[in-house]
């Protein structure tokens, strides 16, 4: 300021200087302009030290930035008035705008902000979080071109298929053809039509064991217009134990026996042949008494398969405690011929009987993705109604329920009215035999609980960026080592679920990384920057929607005020003026007073 | 010295001329040129330089044989003169030094100067520019044409050549190789000549005998024949150079092999069997079932064709006729020949009528058949067996199935028996009988038939005498329900809507549908036998009568369920002792197994594909990596040797992983490839689902829940 004051000082002195010559000079002519000159020389060199400021009035909030995001059209954004912010993950080249390194921190030092402009396609839901109670305007990008949407099992168990679903947006004004690639081919492809969003659905076993990257490529003629990673793991584990309990002997539990036995699953089976004589059978497994069945003997197994003649013939403690072991988790499949119920047990869901057609063969179809297996020589005439806490799994082709399930406190009892699936080895539908037996004991089984189970977030873990791992584990109170690449993370406790976990990291290359919890190691995939981002893009867009229709019309009272906003006047008109009135002077002493 | 308007005229006339016809000489050269190369590379095959040996020949004879550059001002001059009287034949006064002319030549040469520049331009030049370019036109148009020659030959040819030649695969053959031929002779049976081929691939029929001629550019002391990896043959050379070599081999299974020069190995070469198949066989007639009924010719045509890739060589029937009843039955087997000759046909169709009388068949009896064909190759073959049964009469008069067991139906079943009877009685007495009483007797039959008919209908609960056997498919009643006033609370109102109702509800569910289904069939040919004895023509009604009993004898047979009388006597049970036997003695058998997975196959395969999929990113292979690609390789190879053309590819790409340094994906890919193809398709297996991990808080949810239902 002082400075300021010093300078006019100077320039008042120079100015009183410079006139007193102008009027003692002998050449008296044109004094009024010289002095006139001399007063602009003077005073301009002065404001060219001293800055000149004036208020003004704009039609903007003082309290509200511009944010710009991804995919903000460069175009749109460039007539804007006001000041420009956007988010370090953002690319945006040419424009002026200040980087945020942090959102949160920036408004918490910013306490006057209350409204946020914001371009492109918006925020991601972690970010968003930091904007509750801030008044947000979106100015949405076209909706991006890809995919928009998929999903699939990270983890598949030998023999399970992979099933990648999702949804494609083709903005574009050809068609596209999207291709699932893995292992050395191309399993399936879709064409989307122009201008069009199509859901598509892929499905394929995978045979490898261990880790493999399927690839999603989505083509236009002979350009790739994208190329994303489906990482996928394939492991074993440890076969289900079966336990049957015939009454008689027959080819269906014969061949299941054998199909059980030949595949290795641990299996223990019981046959009646006289009264209190069982004849017993234990495949891959060691021998156990089974004369009597119990609470404890039951345990041992994930499955119990019994023909309603056996379950009424059992004692009723026998029953009862098959009953306790199915509420505890295990799983019940019961084969019934009757129309009539014998127990209550197997009652639970009612049978009709109609009379079979002759010579018709019994197409069975699965209710849940209507897989149609091939046509069984039976003439069935017992069917089952499925009541309202009752699921059907296996069909007729008319509908016509032939197995279902129902929930028995943690465990399921599947009812079964098909007498005789062997026909399907007999004829050589293996697959068929194997699929259908697969469904029902993969459905009525006794879950096995996980060691632990491993969430990211988000979604798609990219190098160089926040990502959240949690884990659950099955014991609560220990503190859990979590490693990444031999990187040791400092796990924080869940306040709500004491046995929840969860660490942050930055993954610093793609590809496979291990994750290290205690002793079990869990393999994540850490995906290219690049990857899947038409995906993100519609997802940034969708929680913004979101976010602002949640935020409602509550704070939407912030108007426009006319605010006085202070601007310096350029100090090139300044120096223009000087320049004009010292060469005016300089002009008139050399040229006109010659 | 600035030269004069008429000198500057004629002397760019002069460059005109001799820039067009430059230009039309270079295109009819270039025309010329084109031609011969054209015809050269596509029909003749040369090589595509020797355009580039043409044209400046061409254009060269072309050149000197008229050296237009040569071409001088005077020359010009007296073309012009030649052409334009204007010019009074002094165009040459402007070529010369004016100082030089005489005084009237000077005169002469101004009048000229005058006239000249108004002259219009000589058409020549052009001309000849248009005739250059249009023979070039022409050129390319034929040569256009010429190329489009040898593919119209070739369709023709390909269809002929494809199946002798083998597709040409590009193949790398060791540096050391400088000429080699494989020549494959085809056994005898198929009739083809040997041929010769310059590749390794081989595709051979079965049992010919391929010999393969190899010379080096250098001497090698041993050269090897590696048959599916595992077989090692050691050539002999021919000459002291140790640079020729030959061996030969019949070859009866496809597989792979590779060379093996003094222990540097080549790549796999498939070699491919071509089989012989047997010859196949289709009889268009008759049907696989045949009844001949009573009245019908006792005989049969029999048209069969068959095929075979390389020639039959016989074919004939081999029949097996049954006759007799019961224990009775007895067999004899005959063998038809048809009586033509098969010269080794690759297709031919045989007829044959076959008599049944002549082979000894009486009614009753049935006749089982099937054709048999031998290949050239002693390949043989059959079709399935066809049945020929003829009806007998005699069985369907017989009353024994009505003396014992329950009878439905007794009195109807010898009412048709009587028609017949009455039938064959008034054939007989046909000749006696005058024409009259012959006509009323016929119809009277009829009559009965009539009378039959409708009480057979009755079974079917037909409603009235008009329909036989016909389905009663216009409910009408269902529309009239419609147009009533709705009845509310009405509940046989609102069952009517839904119900299907008869007259007689009862009799449309006597039977079950396959009974209803025959005697319809029974009604349609009493109704058949009516008509004729109507018409006067008891002798055509017979056939009709005799199928009809035949039917209703079936269906008597089908709805009774007979237990012939046994004489054993069974001692009254005692329900006290039932099921009190002593079991203590009695011990439980229980059997223990664990089966053992022998095959690791699927299990290596599977973890290879797995970390064929990690190396994609570059990494090399570790020693346990190559451990595991080498039992991938045996089984590959295996593979290889039974499809060499699907895994042989593959099986390279292995090798080169195994043995290379840097993996590539395109490698990769292609072994990934063949694996899921040996891998094949897996059933699926029972797998327990997973839950999140056991935790008290959910045990207590649970329980609470429990509680809160009860």
């Amino acid at each position: 300021m002082e400075f300021n004051y010093i300078a006019m000082l100077a320039g008042f002195l120079l100015m009183t200087f410079l006139l007193y010559k102008e009027v003692r000079r002998a050449n008296q002519a044109r004094l009024l302009w010289r002095i006139l000159a001399n007063i602009v020389a003077v005073g301009c060199f002065v404001l060219l030290i001293v800055p000149i400021r004036y208020e003004t009035h704009l039609k903007q909030n003082p309290d509200e930035i511009i944010l710009l995001t991804e995919g903000t059209n460069l175009d749109s954004v460039a007539n804007l008035k006001g000041k420009k912010y956007t988010l370090p993950s953002v690319d945006l080249k040419n424009t002026k705008a200040t980087t945020i390194a942090d959102l949160s921190y920036f408004l918490k030092s910013n306490p006057n902000i209350r409204k946020l402009n914001v371009y492109g396609y918006g925020l991601t839901a972690a970010e968003l979080e930091n904007l509750k109670g801030y008044q947000i305007s979106f100015h949405p990008s076209a909706n991006p071109t890809g995919i928009i949407a998929a999903n699939w099992p990270a983890k598949l168990k030998t023999s399970e298929p992979l099933q990648v679903q999702g949804m494609y947006q083709n903005t574009t004004k050809e068609t596209v053809k999207l291709l699932l690639k893995g292992l050395g081919k191309a399993v399936d492809s879709v064409n989307i039509e122009a201008n069009a969003n199509k859901s598509f659905s892929f499905k394929t076993t995978p045979k490898q064991t261990g880790k493999a990257v399927y690839q999603l490529l989505a083509l236009q003629k002979n350009d790739t217009l994208a190329k994303e990673a489906v990482p996928v793991q394939v492991g074993n584990q440890a076969s289900m134990k079966v336990l049957i309990l015939a009454s008689f002997p027959d080819f269906e539990y014969k061949f299941l026996k054998n199909w059980l036995y030949e595949n290795q699953y641990p299996l223990a089976f019981r046959s009646q042949i006289s009264k209190n004589k069982y004849a017993s059978d234990f495949l891959n497994m060691d021998s156990i008494n089974l004369s009597q069945i119990n609470a404890l003997s039951l345990k041992k197994f994930d499955i119990l398969i019994i023909d309603e003649e056996e379950l009424a013939a059992i004692s009723p403690g026998e029953r009862s405690s098959i009953n306790i072991a199915v509420n505890n988790g295990m799983g019940l499949l019961i084969r019934v011929t009757d129309s009539k119920a014998l127990t209550r047990l197997s009652g639970k869901s009612n049978r009709f009987e109609i009379p079979p057609l002759k010579g018709k063969t019994l197409n069975l179809m699965l209710a849940e993705d209507h897989f149609k297996f091939n046509p069984l020589p039976l003439e069935q005439g017992l069917f089952l109604k499925t009541n309202q806490n009752e699921q059907s799994v296996i069909t007729d082709a008319s509908g016509k329920t032939l197995v279902n399930s129902s929930i028995s406190g943690y465990g399921k009892i599947l009812t079964s009215s098909i007498s005789s699936t062997y026909n399907w080895i007999l004829s050589g539908e293996k697959t068929d035999y194997a699929a259908y037996w697969s469904k029902l004991l993969a459905n009525a089984a006794r879950k096995r609980n996980d060691m632990l189970t491993v969430n990211i977030i988000p979604q798609f873990p990219v190098v160089n960026q926040k990502t959240r791992i949690i884990t659950d584990l099955s014991v609560a109170g220990k503190l859990p080592i979590l490693k990444v690449d031999d990187v040791q993370l400092n796990p924080r406790q869940n306040m709500e679920l004491p046995f929840q976990w969860d660490a942050l990291y930055w993954p610093k290359k793609t590809g496979w990384i291990d994750l290290q919890v205690n002793q079990n190691i869990e393999p994540i995939y850490i995906y290219k920057k690049t990857d899947w981002q038409a995906l993100k893009n519609q997802q940034n867009l969708n929680d913004t929607h979101q976010f602002i229709k949640n935020l409602g019309t509550a704070v939407n009272n912030t108007q426009l005020k006319d605010v006085v906003i202070e601007e310096e006047i350029s100090i090139w008109w300044f120096f223009t003026g000087f320049l004009l009135a010292a060469a005016f002077l300089w002009y008139e002493s050399r040229i006109l007073a010659v | 010295m600035l030269k004069t308007e008429g000198q500057n005229w004629i002397r760019s006339l002069k460059i005109r001329w001799i820039s067009f016809y430059l230009i039309s000489t270079i295109a009819i050269a270039l025309a010329i040129a084109l031609l011969l190369s054209v015809t050269g590379f596509y029909l003749l095959h040369s090589p595509a330089w020797i355009f580039a040996a043409i044209f400046p020949l061409i254009l060269a004879i072309l050149l000197f044989s008229k050296p237009v550059w040569k071409t001088t001002d005077l020359d010009v001059s007296r073309f012009v003169n030649n052409h334009y009287p204007e010019l009074e034949e002094s165009a040459d006064l402007l070529l010369q030094n004016e100082t030089a002319l005489s005084m009237l030549q000077q005169l002469q040469r101004n009048k000229i100067e005058n006239i000249i520049p108004n002259l219009a331009q000589p058409k020549e030049p052009l001309k000849r520019l248009y005739f250059g370019l249009a023979i070039l036109a022409v050129a390319l148009l034929i040569s256009f044409g010429i190329t489009k020659i040898p593919q119209i030959s070739k369709t023709d040819s390909i269809i002929q050549e494809n199946k002798n030649q083998v597709p040409t695969i590009k193949e790398n053959i060791p540096a050391e190789i400088s000429a080699f031929s494989a020549t494959i002779i085809p056994p005898a049976y198929t009739g083809k000549g040997e041929r010769k081929q310059k590749q390794f691939t081989i595709a051979a029929e079965t049992g010919a005998t391929v010999s393969w001629k190899i010379e080096t550019n250098i001497g090698i002391k041993k050269l090897k024949l590696i048959f599916n990896d595992n077989e090692s043959i050691s050539l002999k050379a021919l000459n002291a150079a140790h640079t020729q070599w030959i061996y030969s081999k019949t070859i009866n299974k496809s597989g792979f092999y590779q060379l093996d020069l003094d222990g540097k190995k080549s790549d796999l070469y498939q070699m491919e069997v071509i089989p012989d198949l047997p010859v196949t066989i289709k009889i268009t007639q008759p049907k696989q079932h045949t009844t001949i009924d009573i009245g019908q010719p006792q005989k049969f045509d029999l048209k069969a064709s068959l095929s075979d890739d390389y020639g039959i060589n016989d074919a004939f029937i081999s029949a097996t006729m049954a006759s007799g009843k019961g224990e009775g039955v007895s067999f004899t087997e005959k063998k038809l020949s048809f009586n033509t000759s098969f010269d080794n046909k690759k297709n031919i169709s045989l007829n044959k009528l076959i008599d049944l009388k002549s082979l000894g068949m009486k009614p009753g009896d049935e006749l089982y058949f099937f054709i048999k064909a031998m290949d050239n190759h002693g390949q043989s073959s059959r079709s399935d067996v066809y049945f020929v049964s003829i009806v007998d009469t005699t069985e369907l008069m017989s009353l024994a199935g009505m003396t014992n067991g329950v009878n439905l139906v007794p009195e109807y079943f010898r009412s048709e028996r009587q028609i017949i009877i009455d039938t064959e009685k008034l054939l007989k007495e046909q000749s006696t009988l005058p024409a009259a009483t012959f006509k009323t007797r016929s119809n009277d039959l009829g009559i009965d038939q009539k009378l039959l008919r409708l009480r057979y209908g009755q079974f079917l609960g037909e409603e009235n005498e008009t329909e036989i056997g016909g389905d009663h498919d216009d409910h009408d009643e269902h529309a009239e329900h419609k147009a009533e006033s709705e009845k509310f609370g009405d509940v046989s109102a609102i069952m009517d809507k839904y119900a299907h109702k008869h007259d007689i509800a009862e009799d449309a569910t006597f039977f079950e549908p396959e009974m209803k289904a025959q005697l319809k069939a029974v009604l349609t040919e009493m109704w058949n036998a009516e008509l004729r004895l109507r018409t006067y023509k008891p002798q055509e009604a017979l056939p009709y009568e005799y199928k009809a009993l035949r039917l209703l004898k079936d269906l008597q047979q089908k709805s009774r369920a007979y237990v012939a009388k046994t004489t054993v006597k069974v001692s009254a049970l005692k329900p006290e002792k039932r099921l009190s036997g002593e079991l203590d003695k009695i011990t439980q058998p229980v059997q223990k197994m664990t089966f053992e997975q022998k095959e690791k196959r699927t299990v290596y395969l599977k973890t290879a594909l797995a970390l064929l999929e990690s190396r994609k990113t570059g990494k090399n292979f570790t020693g346990q990596d190559r451990f595991l690609l080498g039992e991938t390789e045996k089984y590959m190879i295996g593979a290889a040797a039974d499809h060499p053309s699907t895994y042989l590819n593959a099986l390279a790409s292995l090798r080169k992983l195994i043995t290379g340094n840097r993996p590539t994906i395109k490698d990769i890919d292609l072994v990934q490839q063949a694996i899921q193809k040996m891998i094949n398709v897996e059933p699926a297996k029972p797998q327990v689902q997973n839950t999140a991990p056991a935790s008290a808080l959910y045990q207590n949810y649970f329980n609470n829940l429990n509680k809160a239902g009860r």
